[in-house]
């Protein structure tokens, strides 16, 4: 067990490199000078240029340049934005906390939905199992960010007295907070409550062939303390690990909700450093958002283990 | 009381799954009394299994199952009893045992959870009552060390052992009759045998009635008073054991009893 | 276990035929984007960059989408722009499937070293989300639609790669494989007559779920202003740019959110037909 989590460990180091690596050359793959984009236009006096690029690190070699810039990163220096000539750091940290409500509340409103609605369609079969696959299929093919403009578009046709727009802070307003994140997360949640949903269904009518479920309802007890005992603790474990696994879609889609819903999260930053061409911004939130992923992804492997370990046959 | 613990009349059982509809027990008749030891032999496939599942009216999962005929439980009509009176009588009047002890303990729950839960559902026990009266129950089926093991996981043992865990949850609330279900088909040959002489300790012990099944007839003889064959969902020859053996009437018994060659050793089982 | 039947009546079997008819409903709905988006000149009733003083015009005769912010016929540009569209998605997809071929038959038919430093470096592209490796690419190169093609192209080669590899591991053991190779074949016949074809079927449910992503990925990259530069109409943005003035008129954003579901739909439909009839397992 320590060998495997040691394993995992280093090999998660070892992709965090390799991100962090391919971060660093896209934005040195910028077609044109990067001196130039830092100065943010392109009459510029060559002295000025030339500050620019020792400053920068620009005159050193590639990987001089790559170890540098890494080495800053993990000390959690992000170098400086090209638009506020801020820390990119400060920004992007009080960023990274919306875009974490958003994901966790997404989060939360995927599984309950997709556990809810995957239990119902193993369970009654029939016509529910039919038009929870029917559901899924249809919500499959419907983009979150479609998902998003309808649902503005739906309010601001029949609700214009409601604002969907915008962001409350929680030390404003706690249920402020929660309100104005609500749709955003309902519509990042959708399709991924959709794939909970075919995993807990699947799980679920897996378990139900067990011969312990048989021995189970032998044995007299209640539906719901099958449903509860036998059913839902064994079939849970391979739905929270699919679902965990769908944090790098929730973190992906915020980046179009946010700036549907004008949420100021790390995915509206990252749009705005795409439109101002703030590459250290991009480069950070490519780094820091891979890495979030390479992390939860490994934190599942590791956990996931462990279960398997205690309950393995 | 008056009459035998179970009267059975012209059961019928289809099976309907996704895929096809079985007639599976096509109209059988048999009694079994209080403190008797009927056995139900046949090949795969032949519908004993079903029969028992039916006596209990559980559906494989997944399938739905038809029920014709009459089923009286010590005089009782079972088959036109509400679900809810029907799952107050499962484990607690009539329980069973099934073939694969691997397969057949929830791998999440510890043994003390999936004995307790049986125990405070029928008998009404408090957390802490059920856990002492599981350990008696882990004891008597022979589980070593029963105060340390009731937390343990069914991983953590071994075939022979989950099917006696299994037994003492089958037995845990006193049932007039247990119904075994290859019991010991999965298991190694030796450990059959202890199996077995535990299955017919705790039926003098608590004198209930015992509904054998099995595909060999090797594993009835020491074991019950009377014995049904069965074949395509019929019961083609029934009788006492030992007429039975002696002098087979139909020819499927007959095949039967041939394939048994070693009769003699696992027939001595008492 | 379960007592098998001593009369067995078997039912209807379901699985194949709606297999079947969802491949057949799918492909049917490919066939029309098909020949709407390459006959696209000749079916859209107007210019769509042409614009007219008729802005924002809710559904008529003549316009039976109406028209967008500047007075362009929604439809025309729905129809026109699904060409960009499905021209970045198909070639993309195209190139990584060949891309994932070759990097998942030698990674799973040489094993080994080979195996290992492929499937490692994938997994590096494997840890980015998507979406955002793609917003980074397009980013550093900008929005051309070579480089769209390229971006996603290199975005969903580890998961075609992974999908190759993995039948291949296990084909690779079979015992006609092992006769071939005995009797001498060349490792070259061998791979393309008897681990190809096994291949073959997971690659192609994969395939077509990948097309309904990328479907999603290009419309999302254009959306986010990422996509093919103006005045070319793609559907990514012109549900973005309709945004504006949507309580206006409304089917400028149901008309390219339609378009992009039907796309998307179309590609899963097809995926769940195949998955159906050639009984290939989950692919994820």
């Amino acid at each position: 067990m320590t060998r495997f989590v040691l394993g995992r460990l280093a090999w998660m180091a070892a992709i965090l490199l390799g991100v962090s690596f391919v971060a660093f050359m896209l934005m040195r793959a910028i077609p044109g000078d990067f001196a130039i984009a830092a100065a943010g236009s392109q009459s510029v006096a060559p002295e000025v240029l030339a500050t620019i690029r020792r400053d920068l690190g620009l005159d050193q070699p590639l990987m001089a340049q790559y170890l540098h810039w890494l080495g800053s990163a993990l000390t959690g220096d992000f170098g400086k934005s090209f638009v506020t000539r801020q820390p990119v750091l400060g920004e992007l940290l009080g960023r990274l906390a919306v875009t974490f409500q958003l994901t966790l509340l997404a989060a939360v409103i995927a599984a309950v939905m997709g556990v809810a609605s995957g239990l119902a369609a193993a369970r009654l079969r029939g016509a529910t199992d039919w038009l929870v696959r029917l559901w899924n299929g249809l919500m499959l093919a419907v983009p979150n960010y479609v998902v998003a403009t309808l649902i503005v578009l739906l309010f601001g046709l029949y609700f214009p007295e409601i604002t969907v727009l915008g962001y409350t802070p929680f030390l404003e307003s706690p249920l402020g907070n929660l309100a104005s994140l609500l749709l955003p997360a309902f519509a990042l949640a959708l399709a991924v409550s959709v794939t909970i949903a075919e995993n807990t269904r699947a799980a679920v009518l897996e378990v139900a062939n067990q011969d312990f479920v048989m021995v189970a309802r032998a044995k007299g007890l209640t539906p719901a303390a099958i449903l509860r005992d036998y059913l839902m603790r064994n079939a849970l474990t391979p739905v929270i690990t699919a679902a965990g696994l769908k944090i790098a879609a929730l973190l992906g889609g915020s980046i179009l909700v946010e700036t549907i819903f004008a949420i100021p999260g790390m995915g509206q930053y990252l749009f705005d450093s795409i439109n101002s061409r703030d590459y250290p911004v991009i480069q950070a939130i490519v780094l820091v958002a891979a890495g979030i992923v390479v992390l939860v992804n490994t934190a599942i492997d590791i956990a996931y283990a462990r279960v398997d370990a205690r309950v393995q046959m | 009381m008056t009459g035998p613990l179970l009267r059975v009349r012209d059961l019928t059982a289809t099976v309907t799954t996704r895929r096809e509809v079985i007639q599976a027990v096509r109209g059988i008749s048999f009694d079994i009394n209080a403190d008797e030891a009927v056995g139900f032999v046949g090949e795969s496939g032949c519908g004993k299994s079903v029969t028992a599942k039916a006596l209990m009216r559980l559906a494989p999962e997944g399938a739905s199952i038809g029920l014709g005929g009459s089923v009286a439980f010590w005089g009782q009509d079972l088959l036109g009893l509400g679900e809810d009176e029907m799952r107050d009588l499962r484990g607690r009047r009539i329980a069973m045992v099934f073939q694969d002890p691997m397969t057949s303990l929830n791998p999440v729950m510890s043994i003390g959870a999936q004995m307790g839960d049986m125990l405070r559902r029928h008998l009404g026990l408090s957390v802490k009552d059920a856990r002492e009266r599981s350990i008696e129950l882990l004891d008597l089926v022979g589980i070593p060390d029963p105060a340390r093991r009731i937390d343990d996981f069914p991983h953590q043992f071994s075939g022979g052992q989950r099917q006696r865990v299994l037994i003492a949850i089958a037995i845990s609330c006193e049932p007039d009759l247990l119904i075994a279900d290859e019991p010991t088909t999965a298991l190694d040959v030796t450990v059959q045998a202890q199996i077995l002489r535990l299955l017919l300790r705790l039926r003098e012990e608590r004198g209930m009635a015992l509904m054998l099944i099995t595909h060999d007839f090797g594993v009835v003889a020491g074991m019950v008073d009377r014995v049904n064959v069965m074949y395509r969902g019929e019961i083609v020859e029934a009788g006492p054991v030992d007429t039975v053996f002696a002098e087979p009437q139909h020819a499927y018994t007959r095949a039967l009893l041939d394939a048994v060659p070693r009769l003699h050793e696992t027939g001595a089982v008492r | 276990m379960q007592d098998n039947a001593p009369v067995a009546t078997p039912r209807k079997g379901a699985g194949v035929t709606q297999g079947w008819l969802l491949l057949g409903l799918g492909l049917a709905m490919l066939a029309l984007m098909l020949v709407l988006t390459i006959f696209a000149p000749l079916v859209a009733p107007y210019d769509p960059s042409a614009t007219s003083p008729d802005s924002l015009a809710p559904a008529s005769a003549a316009h039976w989408l109406g028209t967008d912010s500047i007075g362009r016929d929604v439809l025309s540009r729905l129809i026109v722009g699904g060409r960009t569209t499905l021209l970045i998605t198909v070639s993309a997809v195209l190139i990584a499937l060949v891309a994932g071929l070759i990097l998942g038959l030698a990674a799973g038919y040489l094993g080994g070293r080979t195996d290992e430093i492929i499937m490692r470096l994938l997994d590096v592209v494997f840890a980015f989300p998507v979406l955002l490796l793609a917003i980074a690419v397009v980013a550093a190169l900008g929005p051309t639609v070579p480089n769209l093609i390229l971006t996603i192209a290199i975005v969903y080669t580890p998961a075609m790669a992974r999908v190759v590899r993995a039948p291949v591991l296990s084909v690779k053991q079979w015992d006609h494989v092992e006769a071939a190779r005995s009797v001498g074949m060349s490792e070259i016949r061998l791979v393309l007559r008897h681990i190809l074809p096994i291949v073959v079927s997971p690659i192609l449910v994969a395939t077509s779920l990948t097309l309904s992503q990328t479907i999603f990925t290009v419309t999302a990259l254009s959306f986010l202003g990422l996509g093919p530069p103006p005045p070319d109409p793609n559907w990514g943005g012109m549900l973005s740019e309709a945004r504006q003035f949507m309580e206006l008129a409304p089917l400028t954003v149901v008309g390219p959110a339609l378009a992009i579901v039907f796309a998307t739909l179309t590609f899963i439909i097809i995926a769940n037909g195949l998955r159906e009839v050639l009984d290939v397992g989950s692919v994820r």
